[in-house]
């Protein structure tokens, strides 16, 4: 039986997704025994107009450009999964899509007409049909060898969507925001980072993105019991996964302008 | 015989983000080289604008998953000058630490993953890990040392998150150091063992004059501080670098290139070591006198030797650190915050990585400024490509001198999602173009015309002599036939650089026909159709100033508001009579 076959894309972004894989160390050669790996720039394979059964997207929309190449991706590839904030949710660069980007590309490039980028930053989903989202500003390892695991099983991947409060409660750590008033995201973010920051002491900020159910509103009524400014909730919102509505729109009630 | 080669590497593989290579020789001579980088901009300077100084570390973190130590490294640096803070000796001997991680874990990758296959022909680690199993395996393991050792500090390797302004969120475990101290010192032999195989790979020798720049430190191996020195004599404050180094944008790349006092040099591995030789520890002294390779080198190759000597050097830090450790209830300075300016600049496994910022009284980032290794190396890629190309001979076939190309840009572990934060390769000799558009089989012709609703464009950039499109306009403009639709309503323009200008011309018309300066490979004609849709499929320009012009079509395609038709016309000579001819049947 010929093996399975994967592909590795890379729009807009840091390059931090795809580390997820390049980091594996050892699992990376077994990864590799059980498929094939037909594109992956970073790695060394190149063929990104092959079908594949897999494809892992990384990155945002961000060029006219990218729309075809993510629509051709799509017709090649039997399951489409996004990784990382910037492919599911536009990532840190969507925060260009509150402001003037004309404006900007203006100021740091001495001749703009050059400079081929959208208004927006956009996520995956907003230009083709995503069959499964892997949340969080990197991905980890488990992640993504368990949502590969279980297609190569025949099985649906699990979808973590709890909120980080539930791993914080269970590593028993201190809650940040009760004892020390952090401003911290965790009640409204997704699970899968092992919840690091509180148990470094420092409040959430949400690189996994909204959990399911948010409630945002409450959330941010708090941070401004504790002392935070409109401007300053707005941000807490408005940062690696902006362009996530429940996000999106809660940033947009605090924002003064 | 006249030849002329185009070699066009549209992706290039094995570097981090996305770039590509366009090389032309004509006649045994390099007339045109570039490396093409159209990563999109991210915009993180704008971004850190109005942020609080809390969030700035874990912000331009983002700007790179391989080296995000090193932006928040600079980062809070130059913020913490700017606030007054002095660092413990806890804090400074942790953030070495912290460096040691990284750049064991991003020279492994390099050397491993990105560099090593080119010089034992493989295409990939995972080809070559068969026939190299332990060395591969090798590099995997000290990989997955750094990353751990980042991860003690920083909680997970990517974006790590135990960084603070003024320190660290939480002194590390006693038992998670004494853990990693055992590995350290297990790992030390594999290091030397690395070395002694980097020296035995079969490097081209290719000399080049070029100046290295590198922080310098009296009496250690530079990490997080230290002077900014040259090989040409320069020793300067890191606040003073913007005197003798600036960005500008050229056209074929969306990263700014820096050049200092007006010429490129170099940052990284080879450079550091060409200038801090003497600050490294008397054990990385006396593996490197065993070795073939002698340092300060001016062979850009011997880079992977220095990645590796680095790696040597970061274990046998790291070891000294984890041996010394002991844990610090203030992991953290505390600070009141300012207004005022402050730098900083560190040693990114890269080069040397500067930041700027500006802060306001209460705390938030009025301005920052960011320049990063790459944008920093890119002109010293282009210039070597220039001179190695040639030492490696223009002649030889189009496949080793696109290799060759790809080995010296991997060389440098260009970082792409840096520097806009790469490769594809046009190559082109004497007029023969390998990778080219076609020519359409049946012309366009534009049906329901409106003469009113009409419009011709010629494009082009006479400044840069490519007038031909503005030539065909003046044509057209003086034909008789031309004349009369004239008087019906068509309109005939000329369009300098084209970019977001040419598509909101196109906007205001249904038809549009484009006159652009261009050869396709299909045909001899020196007036010919070309599809717009397979011009928008390709990544690379086909002529100086085309990348706005495919940009700006597709960008056009991607918009609700279409005109009716938008038709291209390829000329690589003035016809007139074939010209005319050519626009009469498109339009009646």
């Amino acid at each position: 039986m010929n093996k399975p076959t994967i592909a590795v894309f890379k729009f807009s972004s840091c390059d931090g997704c795809q580390l997820a894989l390049i980091n594996l160390g050892e699992p990376l050669l077994l990864l590799s025994k059980l498929v094939e790996i037909k594109h992956f720039a970073e790695a060394g394979p190149l063929d990104e107009d092959a079908k594949v059964d897999i494809a892992i997207i990384e990155g945002s929309v961000s060029t006219a450009k990218d729309i075809e190449r993510l629509k051709k991706i799509r017709q090649n590839s039997l399951y489409l999964m996004t990784i990382g904030a910037c492919a599911t949710s536009g990532g840190i660069q969507a925060l260009r899509n509150m402001h003037n980007t004309r404006q900007w590309i203006g100021d740091i490039y001495a001749n703009p007409s050059v400079i081929d980028s959208l208004d927006n930053s956009s996520p995956i989903k907003d230009h083709v049909t995503v069959d499964m989202e892997l949340w969080g500003c990197p991905v980890n390892q488990k992640q993504i060898l368990s949502a590969i695991r279980s297609l190569l099983f025949g099985v649906v991947p699990k979808d973590e969507n709890d909120k980080v409060c539930l791993e914080c409660k269970r590593q028993q750590n201190i809650c940040v925001m009760v004892t020390k008033n952090e401003p911290c995201m965790g009640p409204v973010t997704r699970t899968g980072c092992g919840a690091l920051c509180p148990s470094v002491g420092k409040a959430c900020y949400a690189c996994y993105g909204p959990a399911e159910t948010p409630n945002t509103h409450t959330l941010a009524n708090r941070f401004s019991g504790i002392g935070l400014v409109n401007d300053e909730i707005a941000r807490r919102f408005w940062f690696i996964n902006s362009g996530s509505k429940p996000f999106l729109l809660e940033g947009r009630r605090w924002k003064t302008e | 015989m006249k030849k002329t080669i185009n070699i066009n590497v549209p992706v290039l593989a094995r570097v981090e983000g996305e770039g590509a290579l366009e090389l032309t020789i004509k006649n045994q001579q390099i007339t045109d080289l570039k490396l093409r980088i159209y990563e999109p901009p991210r915009y993180f300077e704008k971004f850190l604008e109005g942020r609080n100084y809390a969030d700035v570390p874990d912000t331009v973190a983002r700007i790179c998953g391989i080296c995000p130590v090193a932006y928040q490294m600079s980062a809070s640096h130059a913020i913490e000058s700017v606030f007054g803070v002095s660092i413990s000796p806890w804090i400074r001997n942790m953030r070495r630490l912290f460096y040691c991680g990284e750049w064991l874990q991003s020279h492994s990758l390099h050397i491993h993953l990105l560099a090593a296959p080119d010089y034992l022909g493989f295409n990939s680690a995972i080809e070559m890990a068969e026939q190299y199993s332990n060395e591969v395996r090798r590099g995997l393991k000290l990989q997955a040392l750094g990353n751990d050792l980042v991860a003690l500090l920083g909680a997970r390797s990517v974006h790590p998150v135990g960084v603070k302004m003024g320190g660290f969120a939480k002194a590390p475990e006693q038992a998670a150091v004494d853990d990693l101290l055992n590995r350290v010192q297990d790992i030390k032999q594999d290091a030397i063992d690395l070395i002694n195989w980097l020296d035995t790979l079969d490097l081209p020798e290719d000399k080049q004059d070029f100046i290295s720049v590198a922080l310098h430190h009296d009496h250690e191996y530079p990490f997080n501080e230290g002077r900014l020195i040259s090989d040409n004599g320069l020793d300067i404050k890191i606040s003073e670098f913007e005197k003798h180094f600036k960005e500008q944008q050229v056209n074929h790349s969306t990263a700014l290139h820096c050049l200092f006092d007006g010429k490129p040099y170099l940052v990284g591995p080879l450079a550091r070591l060409n200038l801090n030789k003497e600050q490294l520890p008397e054990k990385v002294k006396q593996i490197m006198q065993g070795l073939k390779t002698q340092f300060p080198s001016k062979n850009m190759f011997h880079s992977i030797i220095a990645r590796g000597i680095e790696i040597y050097f970061a274990v046998l830090e790291a070891e000294k650190l984890l041996t010394n450790y002991q844990a610090d209830d203030e992991p953290c300075m505390e600070f009141e915050v300012k207004a005022g300016t402050g730098y900083g600049c560190t040693e990114a496994p890269r080069g040397i990585l500067w930041h700027r910022y500006d802060m306001d009284e209460k705390g938030c980032v009025e301005k920052a400024i960011i320049i990063p290794p790459t944008s920093q190396n890119q002109p010293r890629i282009e210039q070597d490509l220039k001179d190695s190309l040639i030492q490696f001979g223009l002649d030889k076939p189009k496949d080793e001198l696109q290799l060759h190309a790809e080995k010296v840009i991997r060389n440098y572990d260009p970082c792409i999602s840096c520097a806009t934060h790469f490769l594809n390769l046009q190559l082109e000799r004497d007029g023969i173009t390998e990778t080219s558009i076609k020519t359409l089989i049946t012309p366009p012709h534009f049906k329901n015309i409106k003469l009113n609703k009409t419009a011709i464009i010629g494009v082009g950039s006479p400044v840069e002599g490519d007038d031909l499109g503005f030539q065909a306009i003046d044509c057209l403009q003086e034909n008789i036939k031309i004349k009369q639709l004239l008087d019906k309503g068509l309109l005939i323009y000329k369009l300098e650089r084209p970019g977001m200008q040419l598509s909101e011309s196109i906007k205001k018309h249904d038809h549009v026909i484009i006159i652009d300066a261009m050869k396709p490979a299909t045909s001899n004609q020196k007036v010919a159709w070309v599809d717009v849709k397979q011009l928008k499929q390709k990544t690379n320009p086909y002529s100086s100033h085309q990348l706005g012009l495919a940009e700006s079509l597709a960008w056009i395609n991607s918009s609700s508001t279409l005109p009716g038709d938008i038709a291209l016309l390829a000329i690589s000579e003035i016809d007139k009579d074939l010209l005319v001819d050519r626009i009469l049947k498109c339009l009646q």
